[in-house]
């Protein structure tokens, strides 16, 4: 079912595409240019214009109508000079935005603005053959047509079900038909049998009970299993390692930490100075998600999560502009300490040195967070015992002096100068 | 050796009462049946032995199903956009100012959780005193309003503007009298407000009344020097101290700034260099002074001017008449004035009285005693108490006439602190529109027609001038919590002004006060005060016709002289009842009596039985016309023939914790002179039935064992070592285990008991700090008070040099009058071999690398072994979850008043052990930033909360690993023992002896 709906899909794609490009095959006469345009396009303009909708500029669509050529080539080459100059397009354009002007590009030829131009209106050309011609309206029929086509394969499945249904129960009153006739025979055969069978079974059960070391030894297997299972499961009670909660925005720490690189202390920036490493609050993602809307995956569109984050700020991505009704984000934590254990994460992180990833895991592999570490009191135990204490900082010369003196030569770790007393961690 | 002087706890300690050594034998009041339910008789009692372990059967299947809960989901929520100056985690601190004092607000994420003193500061820069440290509680205080009222239901701000604007337009159109009245206001800003209503109507007048008046002083001084002002006191030069029943430590003007210039004379830095003060107490109750002084005398309230009228004479050598005829006192006298004019222009004469012709009287002395300029410093005179009696009079002749249109209280209830309520609420009746802005319908606002609730000074813009030249600011820490409008921004409003109270203050500052001061507003808002004052006054000598101040004084004593005197006092921790709401400050027991959550009526003891009074007793105290029946306190020191009652109790619409607590004594106060007084003729009979007062005093005792030492400073200049006592001095001591070593730091207190006044600041910071529960009256009968400091103070006799060994001695004076006090705080001494320590099953308690105690909370199961063991007996069990059960509503019982815990203090639950962690909390912050700024510790990094709010500076702390900090130096002092250290537990806190400068006899 799900194959020929796809397959119509992508034969429906297949033949969108095949329209577009017969359409653009019509317009080859910029062809070569559009390309190079095309490139710097993406390397110069997308991170203030697109093409069908206004941004941080105005929406390109249409440019090439609204102004001549020439016109265009002398506003890319140098916006400032032509507003300063007073031509009264480019000032309406200048107020309109903010007063924000466009960066001058005097590195560009004319020939490679013209490129520019040139993709442009293809894009555009693309993007409005895109819901008006075949491609979609064939797409659309196309999910029609595998819409019913899933009504009629269910309703196939249906009617083979019950065929079946039918089948097995004409062969089980078959058989019921069969044994009826031969019910006498089996009964001869069983009296023949039983006494052997029988005496075999009970035979077995009462020699295993005779048995009493046998019995004493299962009773002691089946105890003991059970303590086990008992033991292991009370042990596990309040410990959630792995603990993946939805949450309200899907965040990937693998596309900001694993693919972007972002350092950890950009967003969680309590953890170097603070007990408390905080969640972001949404002002700091909108440091960079003011411009930045995942709109390549989702066909142009905003992505739904990070209008997720702007409806929490409550930031109007058309006028770029924040309203007054902010709504909090209302994240689940994952990583539950008790409250009577105290923990600091700038002690770990800038005076230990300790890695995030010691005990957040892989977290620049994780498309949802969970929780890597146990969090129990052995854990944070077992690497206080181990880990060597940060000798580079001056407020332990005092100590590692003592130090020196008790033990020679063996490593100072965090337990020796008191990393396991009860009050380091519990007040 | 140790000194073998009696001390005594309580009078019930001292006779040996049968229930004090019942109860003395446990550890907790009510002893857990065990054996009873574990003998075979136990069977047949109400809880047979089969019913309990059924109980316990059940209970623990019960428990278990109940906990089989799915984990709670935690939902952690961030700012939307974090203000840049908050990291979760992490104190913010603001300069403000409370009363004047300049002081420093922590926050955390926004809401305000301590205050301490701004060590930069102008004055009392060392500590603060209890109230000041409590206050942060009052922000969170469910008892306050939460939108304006008029006629007792809510309404708009706009409504109330409109009704109060129109009554002002009628008021001003009849030609009636707007009148404000108020509490002492020295805020610039609150002035300049009051000024823009009057500018607006001109019939606004502005009148001050404190429920405390010290308008005798203010009279006293126009009539004799022409200035009607109250002049600041600088008692650190001061090395002769007379005072005359002013409780000028606590209560009297401002007592905590006394405190810390005072004790700077006998502290242990003082005795280090030969150097102690002389202080000569003569006064009826037993006040906090007068525990501290090295001389008292007890007199009757109607012989203060006659004692102050021989020492005029004394010094001078004149012979005015009307001298006193006490004979105790008339020896005393001899030897102060001798000593005062020896001292002269480093002596100081004070007195309690608010009439004016004894302060005319004290004037004269000080001006022998050449203390102008140096002590009293009039041109930097103090701000803080400028109610005029007379004002209020006038006040309410007026508005009994009708003449009054429109009145406004700021800060003001004299329905409750008026001694006449019934003028008050007569005047009030004939009084067009009243309004309050008080914060609560209290006693005076709940009469009114409207209610403009302010907020705290936690929310507020505004600032304060205690002292001339002296400039606080005050700034909020918190938007306001209620929808509550700041009094000077209603003003404002009704005068028809449109600038915000922020720009407001800012204004009044940019044009009057930072004037050419080179200064500017963010200078101050981050220094937190400016001073302009010098720093000493100039001379003065004032005009005094001795001779008919003394006959006024002694025909006015007439009136008050009787069988029995009554005398009312401000009580330290309540001080005029403003506070009453404050569990913090109910709960903290009173620094001589020791009495929490009451007022009493403190008598002699031997008065007492010749009343036929005893422990638990009550008296029906009749004065003036107004009777009450009181809880008697059997108080030594306490003057034969008088009796004493607490004002600032008995309030009955300030909110949960404070109404009807104890009973109000303002009613026996009189108009004399034209000032309130304190004093009057009474007559005292025994009531019948019984109440039991939540009085702490014995409870924790110590067996009487022998932990006070305490020598006189002539001893202590021919040795320093002077009845120190030390065991090991003379001991070999033995160890039973290996030593454990303390590489890194060493965490050691010191306290110099000469320093201690008993205040109690510091119980009331510990418990701010701590999240230590309030428990309420009835637990603290129960004796589980959770203050894990508690300030033991013990009685011992002296008379004429006779020390007083044995009890049978003692049982045969015949007054309890000449009781000397020590104050000893006591508290976890963090033994290196601790007692509780070894006994703990579970290991909750251990010992640390840093020689700190260790508590783990979440490790205890309640076995209470280790408090029985405890020699010190400062542990305290949590016998309820307090801050979460209906049945201790105090305060903490909401999720509003929750914030005021500190985040970095876990709360404790039912059934925990707890006890003073040394603030670990503090310990570790301060660990940690030194380690972020990558170097050591130094001494100061890391205080103790009960430490910053100590103005005397008794309690030092820090490494005793680091030879050069303050406390290792101040543990080199030859002062210096240890209680109990004959048991070898090896405390950690070190005490250093009690010093009296007593005459040499």
């Amino acid at each position: 079912m799900r194959n020929i709906s796809s397959v119509l899909g992508r034969l429906a794609k297949s033949i969108s595409i095949s329209l577009v490009l017969l359409f653009a095959v019509t317009m080859t006469s910029n062809a070569q240019d559009a390309k190079e345009g095309a490139a710097l396009f993406k390397a110069n303009c997308s991170s203030c214009h697109k093409i069908d909708k206004k941004f941080t500029g105005p929406a390109l669509a249409g440019m090439s109508e609204r102004h001549d050529e020439e016109w265009l080539v002398k506003w890319i080459k140098n916006s400032g000079a032509m507003i300063a100059a007073g031509d009264p397009m480019a000032k309406q354009i200048f107020e309109e935005y903010n007063k924000v002007a466009m960066p001058a590009f005097t590195q560009f030829s004319d020939d490679q603005i013209k490129g520019i131009i040139a993709f442009v209106k293809e894009e555009e050309a693309r993007l409005a053959a895109g819901p008006a011609d075949g491609g979609a309206t064939g797409g659309a029929a196309a999910t029609n047509d595998a819409n019913n086509f899933m009504i009629i394969g269910m309703a196939a499945i249906f009617l083979l079900a019950i065929g079946v249904i039918v089948i097995l129960s004409r062969v089980t009153k078959t058989l019921e038909k069969v044994i009826a006739n031969n019910q006498a025979a089996v009964e001869a055969a069983r009296v023949r049998n039983e006494s052997v069978e029988e005496t075999g079974k009970v035979k077995f059960a009462q020699k295993f009970l005779k048995n009493k070391k046998l019995v004493g030894f299962a009773a002691l297997m089946v105890v003991g299993l059970l303590a086990v299972l008992g033991w292991q499961t009370m042990w596990n009670v309040g410990v959630h390692q792995g603990y993946k909660p939805v949450q309200p925005i899907k965040f990937s720490h693998q596309i900001h930490a694993g693919v972007n690189q972002i350092e950890c202390q950009y967003c969680h920036g309590g953890a170097y100075k603070s007990k408390n490493a905080s969640i972001p609050s949404a002002n700091v993602c909108m440091n960079c998600h003011n411009t930045i809307t995942a709109s390549d995956h989702y066909n142009g569109e905003t992505s739904p999560e990070i209008l997720k984050l702007y409806r929490a700020v409550d930031w109007d991505p058309d006028t770029r502009t924040y309203g007054d009704n902010p709504r909090p984000i209302e994240w689940v934590r994952i990583h539950n300490l008790p409250d009577f254990a105290y923990f600091n994460h700038s002690q770990h992180v800038s005076v230990a040195g300790i890695e995030c990833q010691t005990c957040h895991g892989p977290i620049e592999t994780m498309e949802e967070v969970y929780q890597y570490s146990p969090l129990t009191m052995k854990w944070c135990v077992d690497c206080h015992k181990t880990t060597e204490v940060n000798a580079d900082n001056k407020y332990y010369d005092q100590l590692i002096e003592a130090h020196e003196k008790l033990k020679k030569g063996e490593k100072m770790t965090a337990a020796m100068i008191g990393g396991l007393e009860c009050g380091k961690c519990h007040y | 050796m140790d000194s073998n002087k009696k001390y005594w706890k309580g009078l019930e300690e001292l006779n040996q009462t049968p229930a004090f050594v019942e109860n003395n034998k446990g550890e907790f009041a009510e002893p857990i049946p065990v054996e009873d339910v574990l003998n075979e008789a136990g069977l047949s009692t109400r809880t047979p032995r089969r019913d309990f372990l059924k109980a316990l059967g059940f209970g623990l299947g019960a428990v278990t199903l109940a906990a089989c809960n799915r984990t709670p989901v935690h939902k952690a929520v961030p700012y939307v956009i974090k203000p840049e100056e908050i990291t979760p985690g992490i104190p913010n601190y603001y300069a403000s100012s409370f009363n004047g004092q300049s002081i420093l607000v922590r926050t955390r994420e926004g809401r305000p959780i301590s205050v301490e003193a701004n060590p930069n500061g102008v004055g009392l820069n060392q500590g603060t005193d209890a109230n000041t440290v409590a206050s942060v509680l009052d922000l969170y205080d469910m008892s306050k309003l939460q939108n304006p009222q008029i006629g007792g239901k809510d309404v708009e701000w706009s409504k109330l503007d409109a009704t109060v604007i129109a009554a002002l337009t009628k008021a001003a159109a009849a030609g009636k009298q707007i009148t404000i009245v108020s509490n002492t206001v020295n805020s610039p800003s609150t002035l300049a407000s009051i000024a823009k209503l009057s500018a607006k109507y001109p019939t606004a007048n502005h009148i001050q009344v404190d429920a405390i008046s010290y308008s005798g002083i203010v009279e006293a001084n126009k009539n004799n020097f022409g200035k009607a002002v109250i002049p600041s006191y600088n008692f650190g030069n001061a090395q002769i101290v007379v005072s005359v029943a002013a409780d000028f430590l606590g209560s009297w003007l401002a007592g905590e700034e006394h405190t810390q210039d005072y004790i700077k004379n006998r502290d242990y830095k003082s005795l280090k260099n030969g150097k102690m003060s002389r202080h000569i107490q003569f006064e009826s109750g037993l006040s906090m002074t007068g525990s501290n002084a090295d001389v008292r005398i007890a007199i009757k309230p109607s012989e203060e001017g006659a004692v102050l009228i021989s020492l005029y004479n004394e010094i001078t050598g004149q012979s005015v008449a009307g001298g006193t005829t006490n004979a105790k006192a008339q020896t005393a006298i001899k030897l102060a004035a001798k000593e005062l004019v020896a001292a002269k222009g480093k002596s100081i004469v004070v007195a309690g009285a608010n009439d004016v012709n004894v302060q005319s009287l004290v004037n004269a002395i000080n001006t022998q005693l050449g203390a102008y300029g140096i002590i009293i410093d009039l041109d930097n005179y103090s701000k803080q108490h400028q109610g005029s009696d007379a004002a209020f009079q006038q006040f309410l002749t007026a508005a009994k006439a009708g003449q009054v249109g429109v009145a406004f209280f700021l800060n003001s209830n004299p329905v409750y602190d008026y001694f006449k309520a019934e003028d008050v609420k007569a005047a009030i009746a004939k009084i067009d529109f009243t309004l309050s802005f008080a914060d609560r319908a209290e006693e005076t606002a709940s009469t009114l027609n409207a209610i403009a609730p302010v907020p705290t000074y936690l929310e507020s813009w505004g600032d304060a001038s205690s002292k001339e030249g002296l400039y606080t600011v005050v700034q909020p820490t918190i938007n306001p919590v209620f929808n509550t409008r700041q009094a000077e921004q209603s003003l404002l409003v009704w005068a028809g002004e449109t600038t915000n109270i922020y720009d407001f203050v800012k204004q009044t500052w940019d044009t009057t006060i930072l004037a050419g001061t080179g200064k500017s507003w963010k200078d101050v808002l981050q220094v937190g005060y400016i001073y302009k004052g010098t720093n000493q006054g100039s001379s003065y000598s004032a005009n005094v016709d001795v001779n008919a101040v003394s006959s006024a004084i002694v025909a006015d004593a007439k009136k008050v002289a009787g069988e029995v005197e009554l005398k009312l006092y401000e009580s330290t921790v309540m001080r005029d009842g403003r506070y009453a709401n404050n569990a913090y400050l109910q709960e903290l027991p009173d620094p001589v009596s020791k009495v929490t959550w009451d007022n009493y009526a403190a008598l002699n003891p031997k008065f007492a039985e010749q009343l036929g009074l005893g422990e638990n007793g009550k008296v029906k105290v009749e004065a003036n016309g107004y009777s009450l029946e009181l809880p008697v306190v059997l108080q030594p020191g306490q003057a034969m023939g008088t009796v004493s009652v607490a004002l600032g109790y008995g309030r009955t619409h300030v909110g949960k914790a404070g109404n009807n607590v104890g009973h109000n004594a303002y009613p026996f106060a009189a108009l004399v002179n034209g000032t309130v007084q304190l004093a009057a003729k009474a007559t005292v009979t025994k009531a019948s039935g019984t109440y039991e007062l939540a009085q702490t005093q014995t409870h924790h005792t110590i067996e009487g064992r022998n932990i006070i030492r305490e020598t006189t400073f002539a001893k202590y200049l021919k040795d320093p070592n002077s009845e120190s006592g030390r065991f090991s001095d003379t001991h070999k001591t033995y160890d039973l285990w290996n030593k454990f070593e303390q590489p890194g730091h060493k965490w050691v207190m010191a306290i110099d008991l000469n320093a201690c006044t008993g205040c109690g600041s510091c119980i009331v910071a510990c418990n701010v700090e701590n999240n230590i529960p309030v428990v309420g009256r009835d637990e603290v009968r129960r004796r589980r008070e959770m203050h894990w400091l508690r300030i033991d103070r013990y009685y011992t006799i002296e008379d004429n040099g006779t020390k007083y060994t044995k009890e049978k001695e003692i049982a045969h004076i015949d007054d309890f009058e000449n009781v000397t006090v020590v104050h000893q705080p006591m508290l976890c001494q963090h033994c290196e071999h601790a007692p509780c320590e070894t006994v703990c099953p579970v290991l909750a308690t251990v010992h640390s690398s840093e020689g700190l105690n260790h508590m783990a909370y979440n490790r205890c199961f309640g076995t209470r072994y280790c408090a029985n063991n405890c020699p010190y007996k400062v542990r305290r069990f949590n016998w309820f979850n307090y801050w979460n059960d209906s049945r201790f509503d105090n305060y903490l019982n909401n999720e509003f008043t929750q914030l005021v815990l500190n985040p970095d203090v876990t709360t404790r639950s039912r059934g925990v052990m707890e006890k003073c962690s040394m603030c670990i909390q503090r310990i570790q912050a301060g660990k940690l930033q030194a380690k972020m700024e990558n170097r050591k510790l130094k001494d100061g990094d890391v205080k103790m909360a009960c430490q910053a709010a100590c103005s005397a500076n008794a309690i030092i702390f820090g490494d005793a690993n680091d030879p050069e900090s303050e406390v290792s130096k101040a543990l080199r002092n030859e002062r210096v023992y240890y209680v109990l250290e004959e048991i070898n537990v090896q405390p950690n806190i070190g005490y250093m002896t009690k010093v009296r400068n007593t005459f040499e006899a």
